[in-house]
């Protein structure tokens, strides 16, 4: 038998044999295991977008959470809703690689870090879509070591802000990486992005040493560059070049309306 | 070496021929997933899965593996088990996978299953090979696991992420090690068990090259 | 000679068979502080000459004193003077020994200044000894060989490069790490490729890094924080550097920083007996500091808009941080380095390169000396093993005849 193991007939036969066997094996278990996988990415992301918001807590039905969750496309540079996209399959990160749906950012307004942006985002909104309790917006940027990505909620009134999450970030354990700790996002609840009604430019910043107002939180202890990575990235992502138009929708009570009016025919479920 | 008996081949890799502390293989993957011991857990279950099972279907088909080509058929059959448990692991524990990342799919190149079905499941029974496998799997879990014991609970103040130690960030007592989130720290850790091992089984101390002389005389100083 | 018939009636009862044969390492390192070995060289190829070990290690010691006592009253100074602004002194047994003492924390009185930093070195350096000490008696005991004494060096050198407000557990935690992996597990002195010291330093600062790193750690005062002339310049740049500090007191050491690193003069005094003794290899010394000069300069010509770190000048890189400190006592460790002479040489050049490196483009270290001196502790045998190698190449082209084996 060992001779006739390693005729040109048998080995071919037994690497064709092995070859079938184990694509069957492995397609099977990749075809029959997909839908389960990609709910599991889906609800991922819902139970991140919905712990910013506050409205998750271990136990609960995320799909059921969810239903209060609408999610809308909008346009970064006019802060107008559209339906150019399906806010279900729009990728924000794809469109921000490609050069027809994002933008270069030069140097000095690149403070977090991107390079490119997107020219149309997803944001989330909690409640009624036409007065929405909260607004969540994806945040992204540059901290020690690597791109920070994350969500932050700001309440109906487009200035409070009701929360912050990490979902992905590599910064050194115990001290930059206590981005993640429950403790530190805790004091985001109830800071304001700006420091009054009519100013553009976000005051939000993280500040060393204790904050003393509204608009500080405090920093990281330990990690200055992470800080300085937080401060700028979310600075960037309230400010017009990020969702700055969009905010100040909710910001003046006089363009309220006419963001209700425009969205009152698009309205539609996840 | 004597025959391998059921019950040798399953306990001698935990101590006495432990994969990792004797051998040093699949380092790599003990360096990166032992922060935490659910990790740890789940990595240890994933790596005893495939080299049970592919030192077992190896056994099963040693007599018609064609020599020239058996390292690419058992390559195969351990891709072919790892695939399937990453494909499980992100259906039913995603969570976990996320966390695992890349390392479950790295079980590929992790040394001890390759090593254990060429060595081990070409020349002996499907059952004792079986057996076998989940020895070394075990042999693999046991360090696995004691690193992140130690590096769960001093990195972290937790065991299973349930808190034992305070730690300071929450209002604790504790000052967590940063040096035991990061993952060389398994290095140090890794070697200390081997201190240990070896100072408790003497005869896995390796031979000395070579001796320095006390004193050496003229001629033999040359 | 009391004390040498009293050693000589003990020393029965430590040799084999005799009561306390396990502690012979003991007896014999306390024997050997008084005299000199008993067992002296009696075979071919050495060198006889009245200095050993113990007076090496001993001169190295008191190369670090004027480091050392400036460093304590720097330590305080810097306290004292926060404490002038307004801040509240940090309390508990240290405040009740100031107060006993000095009786006040003005930061005019050289004594108040002294006591003060005192509270805080002298603890540091009493369990860096102790717990250092138990860690070298124990494997001395257990594998039967002497005590030794390049511990004293270590212990010295641990304790000045931390700040002085790091907790004692720290120390201790990190001495062990220092003396266990960084030595004791290789075999001992003579046998370690890492430098104990900073190993155990490198330990804390990955370990513990709220307690060694950042700007709240320098200054023995409750809530200050004081970045060290280092980070200042890294975060904003030589202008706010040069705002804050001059030059001069960054060399003569009027800044925040680990106890003993602080002052490059007083270093350099150390320096000088060290190279004067011919203790420390000047070759070593010199190939650091044209490595960080060389370094240094072709970053000043790169320049750059958003690092500020390039900007800063070689003098500015000798005085501040532990450049200095680690030039001088930790480089020139014999163990560590390499051991040829050409090699040293390389091997500082390695050390300077990398510090400046480190210190410039690294953007989470401010500091750059302590990695940068570990890696070239890890690269000393393979650089020795180049020099071997062309020597012997060189020399079996002049005879024509290959090395006897001599393994």
């Amino acid at each position: 038998m060992a001779q006739s193991n390693n005729s040109i007939k048998k080995i071919l036969t037994v690497a064709f044999a092995l070859c079938i066997v184990c694509s069957i094996i492995v397609s099977t278990a990749a075809v029959a295991l997909r839908s389960k996988q990609q709910l599991n990415q889906e609800l991922d992301r819902k139970s991140n977008i919905l712990s910013v918001a506050g409205l998750y807590e271990p136990g609960t039905d995320i799909e059921e959470a969810f239903q209060q969750v609408t999610p809308r496309v909008v346009d970064l540079r006019t802060g107008e809703y559209t339906d150019q996209f399906d806010p279900a399959t729009y990728d924000s990160f794809q469109a921000a690689k490609d050069p027809a749906q994002s933008r270069t950012l030069s140097g000095e307004k690149d403070i977090a870090g991107l390079s490119r942006q997107e020219n149309y985002s997803t944001v989330y909104l909690v409640g009624d879509p036409d007065d929405p309790e909260q607004v969540i917006l994806p945040i992204r940027g540059q901290g020690l070591w690597g791109l920070m990505r994350g969500y932050l909620a700001v309440q109906g009134d487009g200035n409070t802000i009701e929360g912050i999450t990490f979902y992905s970030h590599s910064e050194t354990p115990g001290l930059g990486g206590e981005v993640d700790n429950p403790r530190w996002k805790a004091q985001w609840e109830g800071k304001e992005i700006y420091a009054d009604a009519d100013s553009a430019q976000p005051a939000i910043q993280l500040v060393k040493g204790g904050a003393s107002d509204e608009t500080e939180v405090d920093a990281l202890s330990g990690a200055s560059l992470t800080s300085n990575g937080v401060t700028n990235l979310v600075q960037f992502w309230l400010s017009p070049e990020g969702f700055g138009e969009y905010l100040a929708r909710f910001r003046s009570g006089v363009d309220r309306e006419e963001v209700q009016g425009a969205s009152t025919d698009q309205t539609e479920g996840a | 070496m004597s025959a391998p008996t059921p019950k040798g081949v399953l306990t001698t890799p935990i101590f006495k021929n432990n994969p990792i502390a004797l051998q040093i293989l699949g380092i790599c993957s003990a360096l990166a997933v032992t922060s935490s011991m659910s990790v740890s857990l789940v990595m240890t279950l994933a790596v005893i899965f495939v080299t049970a099972f592919s030192n077992l279907f190896v056994s099963l088909i040693r007599h018609h593996i064609p020599s020239s080509i058996r390292i690419i058929v058992q390559m195969t059959i351990i891709a072919s088990l790892v695939i399937v448990v990453d494909q499980i692991l992100k259906a039913y524990a995603y969570e976990m996978s996320k966390q695992l990342s890349v390392f479950v799919g790295l079980i590929i190149t992790n040394c001890i299953v390759m090593g254990r079905a060429e060595g081990f499941a070409m020349t002996n029974s499907p059952g004792l090979s079986f057996l076998d496998g989940v020895g070394n799997g075990l042999g693999y879990g046991f360090i696995l696991m004691t690193v992140g014991f130690v590096r769960e609970l001093l990195g972290s103040g937790s065991v299973f992420g349930v808190t034992v130690l305070e730690t300071v960030q929450n209002g604790g007592w504790y000052v967590p090690n940063g040096l035991l989130l990061l993952p060389p720290s398994a290095f140090f850790i890794i070697g200390l068990i081997i201190w240990v091992l070896r100072a408790v089984n003497p005869e896995q101390i390796e031979e000395t090259e070579f001796k320095m002389k006390e004193n050496s005389q003229p001629k033999e100083a040359v | 000679m009391g004390i040498r018939q009293t050693l000589d009636n003990l020393e029965p009862h430590f040799h084999k068979g005799g009561k306390y044969e396990k502690f012979y390492p003991l007896y014999e390192a306390v024997d050997t502080i008084f005299y000199s070995p008993p067992s002296v060289t009696k075979t071919t190829a050495h060198v006889r000459d009245g200095i050993d070990l113990k007076r090496i290690m001993i001169t190295v010691w008191l190369c670090t004193f004027p480091a050392m006592f400036f460093g304590m009253w720097n330590a305080g100074w810097q306290a004292n003077l926060a404490i002038a602004d307004g801040y509240g002194a940090l309390g508990g047994w240290r405040e009740a020994i100031v107060m006993t003492l000095a009786g006040s924390h003005d930061p005019g009185s050289l004594w108040a200044n002294f006591v003060l930093g005192a509270t805080y070195f002298l603890p540091i350096y009493l369990v860096t000894f102790v717990v250092g000490g138990f860690w070298e008696v124990l494997f001395a005991v257990k594998r039967g060989h002497e005590v030794n004494e390049g511990f004293f060096v270590t212990s010295v050198l641990y304790a000045l490069i931390l700040p002085a407000t790091i907790p004692l557990w720290q120390v201790a935690l990190g001495i062990t790490f220092g003396v266990v992996i960084g030595k004791e597990i290789f075999g001992g002195t003579g046998k370690n490729f890492l430098n104990p010291a900073l190993t155990g330093r490198a330990f804390l600062y990955f370990a513990y890094p709220a307690q060694i790193s950042g700007d709240a750690v320098w200054v023995a005062a409750d809530g200050f924080t004081g970045a060290t002339p280092l980070s200042t310049a890294f975060q904003s740049g030589m202008a706010a550097l040069s705002e804050q500090y001059s030059w001069w007191d960054a060399f003569l050491g009027f800044i925040p920083g680990s106890v003993g690193e602080t002052s490059t003069l007083a270093i350099l005094i150390g320096a000088a007996v060290l190279l004067w003794t011919k203790i420390a290899s000047w070759r070593i010394m010199l190939g650091v500091f044209l490595g960080m000069v060389a370094t240094s300069f072709l970053f000043n010509l790169m320049g750059s808009d958003t690092n500020p770190m390039f900007a800063m000048p070689w003098y500015w890189h000798l005085a501040v941080g532990g450049f200095a400190f680690g030039m001088v006592f930790m480089a020139t460790d014999p163990v560590s380095a390499s051991m040829t002479n050409p090699g040293r040489l390389i091997f500082g050049i390695l050390i300077g390169v990398m510090t400046v490196l480190i210190r410039v483009v690294n953007p989470a270290f401010p500091e750059g000396i302590m990695l940068a001196i570990l890696f070239a502790n890890l690269f000393a045998p393979l650089i020795d093993h180049f020099f071997v190698q062309a020597n012997i190449k060189r020399r079996m082209q002049r005879t024509g005849v290959p090395a006897e084996e001599t393994a």
